[in-house]
């Protein structure tokens, strides 16, 4: 009797635990609606109709959610080894600078091959960043905490210096760049208002995913990140781990910050990117760091910004209590994960 | 003393306990009664029962049915904190002490009685007090981190007299200690006795009971398998109680076979903790090293196997030099490891047992071919190990933290012996088994060297060092105080070699 009693009180599954943590989250929510003065049910409709009303919106939230996923499927993955990575927010900046740079070097390609090389350079220029993190990290033992963050300071001034230099466009009154060519520029789904990049996204979370779980590194990752002394006693290399996780992180990073210059701007524009790498680490922790479920974790992100938008123009509550919501469910979702001993 | 007993009430009254922990009956229905000045000895296998009857007395567990009685009142719902003000002391097999501190400050640690601006002068002459009325003899003023094993465990038994405590649990406290250090330990149980208190002791070594105990309960699978007065039992029937079977000592060796060509060469070896050190083990040979735990066993294990940088000399495994080769590379060369830490270096205990056996070989079939795990074929493999080592788990996907600790090491040990090592470390690999497993354990490591594998074996343990090693070592400060065949062995020789002094 005692047992099925707890049973009801505490759901067993980390899925479930979850979703109880998203249901006091909405709950809150309500009650801070209610307290600014509006219906809380018309808010959430209004939210549901930004972020899903027609195809044009629904292209929109899967574009914002898109980078959100693949730099946090990056940073689970180096939360899983064990290397706390603050540095997705650095990584995306100059990623996105290295798919602009790539894309106008490669502006007499056919669209294919510019949108892949332009893709890739993205990808390269992230991986580099977090390359050199990884390189103060290990080469003179800075705790990769400040390693990473500090290096995001530098490399958003690294772009607003690209900016102000090489790739700025002459007399614009703006920081940015010129426009991208329109061979480099990512085509839109047929049907939605959206750019292929959640695709990208969603195959990137299986890959890491599978890394994760069906490889022999994967599994190194997972030792390291439970006890480095089992790690370093099965004879894994920490170093040659840190490598990896953070060089892949970085190009995932990297990949997200092209895919939001070629499939939205489609330019480099300063601050393009701003939050997105710590959303990502937000996103990361929701999905309980497994790949597969960063994918619903950034899409509850991303429809709920596209959507408090639509609310804010409705019925006016302000957007900025989405952020409150946010933050709510964040830290609800880390009491019902980290909770239980 | 031992035979009046019997009119005294009981101290402790536990009926009926039952704890479940999902289909496994860990404690099924299990009574146990404590008097004022009796020792019970507590015994049973791993995974019998004892920690969890242990933990619902100290409420770190609640039972999900029976009663506890304690000096005449019932206790139920309790917390640790409440076990310990009604008169309850747990003592356990780490201690719970804070290194940089002194005797008199670890005793005042969250004990109330030190006042709310701490009577450290107070609290020291009544430690003084109480060490000498109980035979303790501590300093005062101390630090834990200069003393021996057997005294930090004094400062927990004092830490329990002086809160007043009528009944002390003792979770099996000589596992760490020297010779002499257990003959003090059982001095200081005696007087405890002598003052009317209550002792649950724990532990898996009989000649101990038979020592000190005035009664047994025997725990197998959950249940009472026997309870009786020590006094006329002898070893052999504790151990057939324990474990529904007789076990002798392992299969003798036999010494008399030449040893084949050198595995395992070291010259001049050092590292910080670890004096120059110059030996050799051969093929079909096991050294066994001796020795008080904190005299440089860790840095010597850790360095052979590649986890600590040696400083000065030359490990050489089956004539190749790599005294500055990584782990994985020694473990390529044959070379297996079974460390003492089990908890944090030999296993990952929130991963299954599948992966813990697949641990250091996920790169190689079956558990690993190229860059992908094969899964399907590792999953077969970790039931046949399962099988083949007695590792009694649900199934392969089973969380190794849930197992109890005889099937954690036995996990350690398949995953080590099944790659068919040249050569062996083993540190401690048989610490804190029940004598059915350590039998296990050392028969396996027997067999290995039969198989004409070399073993180092290094153990506190000198009665499992001696039973199954071709040559003794014994290591203190650092160093090996001396080495010498199994036939030669002066048992005061060793003694003298363990408290450090030279030959």
């Amino acid at each position: 009797m005692l047992q099925a009693r707890r049973v009801r009180l505490k759901p067993s599954g980390l899925a479930g635990r979850i979703l109880l943590a998203l249901l006091l989250s909405v709950i809150c929510a309500a009650a801070l609606i209610a307290l600014s003065g509006h219906d809380p049910l018309a808010a959430f409709a209004a939210i549901a109709r930004g972020a899903a009303g027609s195809e044009h919106q629904i292209g929109a939230s899967l574009n914002r959610s898109t980078p959100y996923l693949v730099a946090g499927v990056g940073v689970a993955l180096c939360f899983r080894g064990g290397v706390i990575n603050i540095g997705a927010e650095g990584q995306i900046a100059v990623g996105g600078a290295g798919a602009a740079a790539t894309a106008l070097a490669f502006s007499a390609a056919p669209a294919p091959i510019a949108i892949v090389a332009a893709l890739l350079g993205g990808a390269l220029a992230g991986a580099a960043w977090a390359g050199v993190a990884t390189a103060i990290h290990l080469g003179r033992r800075v705790h990769e905490v400040l390693a990473t963050l500090l290096l995001n300071f530098v490399a958003l001034l690294l772009v607003q210096q690209l900016l102000a230099g090489p790739l700025g466009q002459f007399g614009a009154g703006f920081l940015q760049s010129p426009l991208m060519p329109r061979s480099t520029w990512l085509p839109r789904l047929p049907g939605f208002d959206a750019h292929p990049g959640f695709l990208i996204a969603v195959v990137a979370a299986a890959a890491c995913s599978f890394v994760l779980w069906r490889t022999p590194f994967g599994f190194a990752l997972r030792v390291a990140g439970s006890s480095r002394l089992a790690a370093a006693y099965a004879g894994f290399s920490l170093a040659r781990l840190t490598w990896g996780a953070m060089l892949a992180a970085g190009a995932l990073a990297g990949l997200a910050g092209g895919i939001e210059v070629l499939g939205v701007h489609r330019r480099l524009i300063e601050g393009f990117s701003l939050g997105f790498g710590f959303k990502a680490v937000t996103v990361a922790l929701l999905g309980a760091m497994e790949p597969l479920a960063v994918v619903p974790a950034a899409l509850f992100v991303g429809l709920l910004e596209s959507g408090s938008l639509a609310m804010q123009r409705q019925i006016g509550v302000p957007s900025a209590l989405v952020t409150v919501i946010e933050g709510l469910t964040m830290l609800f979702v880390l009491v019902a994960t980290v909770a239980r001993k | 003393m031992r035979n009046g007993a019997e009119s005294v009430s009981a101290l402790l009254e536990m009926r009926g306990i039952v704890r479940r922990f999902g289909d496994l009956c860990a404690n099924d229905n299990i009574d146990l009664d404590v008097r004022p000045g009796e020792i019970l000895g507590l015994l049973g296998e791993n995974g019998s029962g004892k920690s969890t009857l242990m933990k619902v007395l100290f409420g770190m567990l609640t039972p999900d049915a029976g009663s506890i009685n304690f000096r005449g009142r019932p206790l139920a719902g309790h917390t640790p904190a409440e076990a310990m003000a009604a008169g309850i002391a747990m003592i356990h097999q780490h201690f719970m002490l804070i290194d940089a501190m002194t005797v008199t400050e670890n005793v005042m640690l969250g004990w109330p009685a030190a006042g709310r601006v701490l009577r450290a002068k107070d609290v020291a002459a009544r430690v003084r007090e109480a060490s000498q009325r109980f035979g303790l003899d501590l300093d005062p003023d101390a630090q834990i981190a200069k003393l021996p094993l057997g005294r930090r465990q004094r400062v927990e038994i004092l830490k329990a007299i002086l809160r007043e405590a009528e009944l002390l649990i003792l979770d099996e406290p000589t596992s760490n200690l020297a010779p002499a250090e257990v003959a003090d330990l059982l001095t200081i149980l005696r007087r405890l006795r002598a003052e009317n208190k209550g002792i649950v002791f724990i532990t898996h070594k009989l000649p101990e009971v038979l020592e000190v105990c005035d009664n047994v309960v025997v725990l197998r699978t959950g249940r009472v398998a026997g309870r009786a007065p020590v006094a006329g039992a002898s070893q052999g029937q504790l151990a057939e109680m324990m474990i529904g079977r007789d076990v002798s000592t392992p299969r003798k060796i036999d010494t008399a076979r030449p040893p084949g060509e050198p595995r395992l060469e070291v010259l001049g070896l050092s590292a910080p903790g670890l004096a120059p050190l110059t030996f050799e083990i051969r093929s079909g040979e096991i050294l066994g090293v001796a020795g008080v735990d904190g005299n440089g066993q860790i840095e010597l294990v850790e360095t052979l196997t590649g986890l600590r940088p040696a400083r000065a000399g030359q490990i050489a495994l089956k004539g190749c030099d790599v005294t500055r080769s990584t782990v994985a590379a020694r473990m390529r060369l044959g070379l297996a490891y079974m460390p003492a830490d089990r908890a944090y270096t030999a296993l990952v205990k929130t991963m299954s047992v599948a992966e813990n056996l697949m641990l250091r070989d996920s790169r190689r079939p079956p558990y690993g071919r190229g860059p992908i795990l094969t899964r399907a074929s590792g999953a077969a493999k970790a039931r046949a190990l399962m099988a083949d080592y007695d590792i009694r788990a649900r199934d392969p996907n089973f969380i190794v933290a849930r197992l109890s600790g005889g099937n954690q090491q036995k996990i350690v040990v398949a995953r080590e012996l099944d790659r068919g090592p040249a050569v062996l470390i083993a540190h401690q690999a048989a610490w804190g088994l029940d004598p059915g497993a350590t039998r296990f354990v050392l028969d396996r490591m027997i067999a290995l060297r039969d198989e004409g594998a070399a073993i180092l074996y290094v153990s506190s343990e000198l009665e499992e060092v001696l039973a199954i090693s071709d040559r003794v070592a014994v290591m203190a400060r650092g160093g090996f105080a001396g080495i010498v065949p199994r036939p030669d062995v002066d048992m005061r020789q060793i003694g003298l070699w363990m408290a450090g002094r030279a030959a």
